[in-house]
C-alpha cells in the first residue's frame, strides 16, 4: 500500500519516464511509475501480505463465528424455552465491519488485479492449509460480502428450529463449502457432480431423519441450496475453465445480429398494440434480464417462471384463451431477443449443474427452465428456414443490406399485409402515438377556432340586440294616449235595460 | 414455494394441432379438484394429483411445441421423463409419420421413458367412418413392437382420456416402487460417504 502514497502525477520530463527503480527500463504510470518487471516482483510482495493479513483475519472471523454459534447451540440445548440473549450473527458483525474497510481499500485497486489475485493464490493457500492441517480456508470467508453474511445468518436462524440435526446440517456444509474451496482447478462438471453429490447425500439422511416427509426435506434443502450457492457463486459461476464466457459473447453478439427478426417471422401470437400485452412484454423482459443479477438457482429460475407468467398473460390478452406450449415457445423465443439477457449461457449452465435436481427435472420451474433452454438452442441454431424466409433473404438481413421492414411494403415475406408500421411494433406504436398526437392537435385547433368565434359573437351580440331594439323603436315609436277617466258606470251599454233605482219608501205607520 | 411438488414428469409429443393440448385440458378440466394448479393461466404446464391406490401421485404434464421447426430441440423436452404420451390424429396419416419418428428418438434417448400411443379426435371417426386414416390394428401393432400402451381418446366426448392418464399415474406408481427398494440397498454406499464428512469435520 505504501506506494499508492508515492504515485505522482504523469510528468512529461524523461527521467520520470523511466523505471523508478533505475533499472535504465521505461516505466509506466499505470505500474505506479515501475517497468513491468520490477512492478511484478513488487506486486508479488504486497499481494504475499496481503494474504497473509487476509487470511489471518478470516481464520480469527471463523473461529469467532463458530465459537457464537456453538455458545447459541449450547444456550439453546440447555435450556431450550429461552431464546439465546444475542444471534450468533451479531458477534461476528464487528469483525466483517473490519473486513469490509480491507475490502474497501481492495477495491480501489484494478478489478483485473482482483480477480488475479483470487484464484491462483487461494489454491495455494489451502493448500498449505491441508499440510498444516488447519481449518477454514480464507477464500471463503474472503467472498463473503453483506449478502452472504446475510444468508450466513439466515441459515443459520433456521436451523436452530431443527436442534441437533440442525448443527449437523451446518457442520457438514461448512465441511463441504471449505472442500469445495479447495477444488477449485477441478472442471466445472466435477464441481457439478461435487454439489450434486451433496444434495443427494443429504436428502437421503434427511428423508430417513424426517421419515419420509419430502415437504420437510424439500424446506431444509431449499435452505441448504440457498447457503451454499450463495458461498460457492463466485468461484463456480462462469469458471474460468469452461468456455462460458466465450459462449456468453457469442450468444449476445449473435442475438444483436438477429435484431431484424420480426415479431411475425417467429408467428408470436401477442398484439403488441394492445397496451396491457406490452406492458406484461416489458414485464416479462424485465424479469429475464433480472436473472443474471441472482445468486441462488433457485431465485434464477423464479425469475423465469415470472417471466413465462407475464408471457401467458400476454398471450392469453391477445387471443382470449389459455396459452399452449404452440404459443408460448415461440413468444419466449421472442422476448429473449428482444431482451438479450446478460451472461444467458452462463446462468443456463449455472443452474443446470448447480440446482437441486429435483426442482428442475419435473417442477413447474424445471418446465419453464428447459423451454428457455430450448429458446437459447433454437436462436442459436436460426437459419431462414426457421422463419420462413428463403436462403438469400436470410444472407441479406444477416449481413444488413436488407432490413425486412422496408421489404415488407414490397410483400416479400409472408406476413406483410399489415404494412410497413406493422413491421416493428414499436415503429407501429410510436406511429400510432404521432398519429393521436396530431388528431390531437388539430382538434385543439378546430377548439381553439370555435373558442374564437364564439368570443367574437359574444362581442357583437349586445350589438346585435341594441340594433335590433333601435329597429323596433324606430318602426314602433312609442305613443303615450292621455289616459281620460270615465265614470264607472260610461261603458255600460245596457244601461237603459237596468230598473231604475230604488227610491225610498216611507211607510206611515 | 407457490409451486406445487411434482413426482413424475410427463411429456405430451405430437405433430402440431393434433390435440395435445385439448386432451390436457380435457383431463384437468374435466374433475376440478380443489388445487393451485387452477390458477395457472396456461395450460403448458399442468400439475395434475392423481389417486393411485392409497396414494397421491402428483403427474407434472409437460406440453410441447409440436412444430417441426423446434424439432431439434425436442430432445431437451423430455430429457428425464418417466412417461410421453405420443399423440397423433386418427385422421391424418402424416401425424402418425411423426409419432413414429418421436418413438424413435424417445427409444433412443430416454429408455426410462415409458410410452403411451394415444389416437386423438375418436369422436369424428365415430361420426364418419370414412374419415379414419389410421387402422386401430396398424397401431396396436406398433405399440406391441415398441412396448408401448395404445389409447384412442377424444378430448371432445371426454372418451378415454382419464383411463390414459389413470395408467400413465399407475405404471410410475409401480415403477417408483421398484426404484425404493432398489434405493435401499443403496444406503450403505451413502454411510460411508457421511462418515467422510465426519471425518473432515473432527480435522476442524
Amino acid at each position: 500500500m505504501s506506494q499508492r502514497t508515492e504515485r505522482r502525477g504523469i510528468h512529461v520530463d524523461q527521467s520520470d519516464l523511466l523505471c523508478k527503480k533505475g533499472c535504465g527500463y521505461y516505466g509506466n504510470a499505470a505500474w505506479q511509475g515501475l517497468c513491468s518487471k520490477c512492478w511484478r516482483e513488487e506486486y508479488q510482495r504486497v499481494r504475499q501480505k496481503q494474504i497473509q493479513d487476509d487470511w489471518a483475519l478470516a481464520e480469527k472471523l471463523q473461529r469467532e463465528e463458530e465459537a457464537a454459534y456453538a455458545s447459541s447451540q449450547g444456550v439453546q440445548s440447555h435450556s431450550q424455552s429461552t431464546p439465546p440473549q444475542q444471534p450468533p450473527g451479531h458477534t461476528s458483525l464487528g469483525p466483517f465491519s473490519k473486513f469490509e474497510e480491507k475490502k474497501t481499500n481492495e477495491k480501489t485497486r484494478k478489478v483485473t488485479t482482483v480477480k488475479k489475485f483470487f484464484s491462483p493464490s487461494s489454491r495455494s493457500a489451502s493448500k498449505k492449509e491441508t499440510q498444516e492441517g488447519k481449518s477454514p480456508s480464507p477464500s471463503i470467508s474472503r467472498h463473503a460480502s453483506f449478502d452472504t453474511d446475510q444468508v450466513s445468518r439466515d441459515f443459520v436462524d433456521f436451523l436452530k428450529n431443527l436442534q441437533k440435526t440442525g448443527r449437523e446440517i451446518h457442520k457438514q456444509c461448512r465441511a463441504f463449502i471449505m472442500n469445495m474451496s479447495s477444488k477449485k482447478d477441478l472442471s466445472a462438471e466435477e464441481l457439478s457432480e461435487c454439489v450434486q453429490d451433496f444434495y443427494q447425500s443429504m436428502a437421503d439422511r434427511l428423508m430417513s431423519h424426517f421419515k419420509g416427509s419430502s415437504d420437510s426435506v424439500e424446506q431444509v434443502m431449499d435452505q441448504v441450496e440457498k447457503y451454499i450457492m450463495t458461498r460457492l457463486y463466485k468461484s463456480v459461476f462462469c469458471p474460468e475453465t469452461t468456455d462460458d464466457e466465450k459462449k456468453d459473447l457469442a450468444t449476445q453478439d449473435r442475438i444483436r445480429a438477429l435484431h431484424w427478426v420480426t415479431i411475425q417471422m417467429l408467428c408470436v401470437s401477442m398484439d403488441e398494440e394492445i397496451p396491457e400485452v406490452s406492458e406484461n412484454v416489458d414485464k416479462a423482459i424485465t424479469d429475464i434480464i433480472e436473472m443474471d443479477s441472482k445468486r441462488v438457482p433457485r431465485d434464477k429460475l423464479a425469475c423465469i417462471t415470472r417471466c413465462s407468467k407475464h408471457i401467458f398473460s400476454a398471450i392469453r390478452i391477445t387471443k382470449n384463451e389459455p396459452a399452449s406450449a404452440d404459443d408460448f415457445l415461440p413468444a419466449l423465443i421472442y422476448i429473449v431477443l428482444k431482451a438479450n439477457p446478460p451472461r444467458l449461457q452462463s446462468n443456463i449452465q449455472y443452474i443446470t449443474r448447480f440446482c437441486n435436481p429435483s426442482r428442475l427435472m419435473t417442477g413447474e420451474d424445471g418446465y419453464y427452465f428447459t423451454n428457455l433452454c430450448c429458446a437459447a438452442a433454437f436462436i442459436e441454431k436460426l437459419d431462414a428456414q426457421s422463419l420462413n424466409l428463403s436462403p438469400e433473404e436470410f444472407e441479406r438481413y444477416m449481413s444488413g443490406q436488407a432490413s425486412p421492414r422496408f421489404s415488407s411494403s414490397e410483400g416479400d415475406w409472408p406476413h406483410s399485409g399489415h404494412g410497413v408500421t406493422a413491421t416493428n411494433p414499436v415503429l407501429a406504436q410510436l406511429n400510432h402515438n404521432l398519429e393521436l398526437l396530431s388528431g390531437l392537435s388539430s382538434r385543439q385547433e378546430t377548439l381553439m377556432e370555435s373558442a374564437r368565434s364564439l368570443q367574437a359573437d359574444l362581442l357583437s351580440w349586445p350589438d346585435t340586440v341594441q340594433r335590433e331594439v333601435n329597429d323596433i323603436l324606430e318602426k314602433y315609436p312609442l305613443e303615450v294616449r292621455s289616459c281620460t277617466v270615465s265614470a264607472i258606470d260610461a261603458n255600460n251599454m245596457d244601461n237603459d235595460n237596468l230598473p231604475p233605482p230604488l227610491t225610498p219608501q216611507v211607510f206611515a205607520g | 414455494m407457490s409451486a406445487m411438488r411434482v413426482d413424475a414428469k410427463v411429456v405430451m409429443l405430437g405433430k402440431e394441432s393434433v390435440g395435445k393440448t385439448s386432451l390436457v385440458e380435457r383431463y384437468v378440466h374435466h374433475r376440478f379438484l380443489v388445487g393451485p394448479y387452477q390458477n395457472t393461466i396456461g395450460a403448458a404446464f399442468v400439475a395434475k394429483p392423481i389417486q393411485v391406490g392409497e396414494k397421491v401421485i402428483t403427474l407434472g404434464i409437460w406440453d410441447t411445441a409440436g412444430s417441426e421447426r423446434y424439432e431439434a430441440m425436442s430432445r431437451i423436452y423430455y430429457r428425464g421423463a418417466r412417461a410421453a404420451i405420443v399423440c397423433y390424429d386418427l385422421t391424418d396419416s402424416s401425424s402418425f409419420q411423426r409419432a413414429r419418428f418421436w418413438v424413435k428418438e424417445l427409444q433412443n434417448c430416454e429408455e426410462h421413458c415409458k410410452i403411451y400411443l394415444c389416437g386423438t379426435k375418436n369422436d369424428l371417426i365415430q361420426g364418419d367412418r370414412s374419415l379414419r386414416q389410421i387402422d386401430y390394428h396398424d397401431a396396436q401393432d406398433f405399440a406391441e413392437e415398441i412396448g408401448a400402451q395404445h389409447f384412442e381418446t377424444s378430448s371432445k366426448t371426454g372418451n378415454n382420456v382419464d383411463e390414459l392418464f389413470q395408467k400413465v399415474a399407475e405404471d410410475y406408481n409401480d415403477t417408483a416402487f421398484q426404484y425404493m427398494t432398489a434405493e435401499e440397498t443403496g444406503v450403505d454406499l451413502d454411510q460411508k460417504k457421511d462418515s467422510y464428512f465426519y471425518s473432515c469435520c473432527h480435522n476442524n
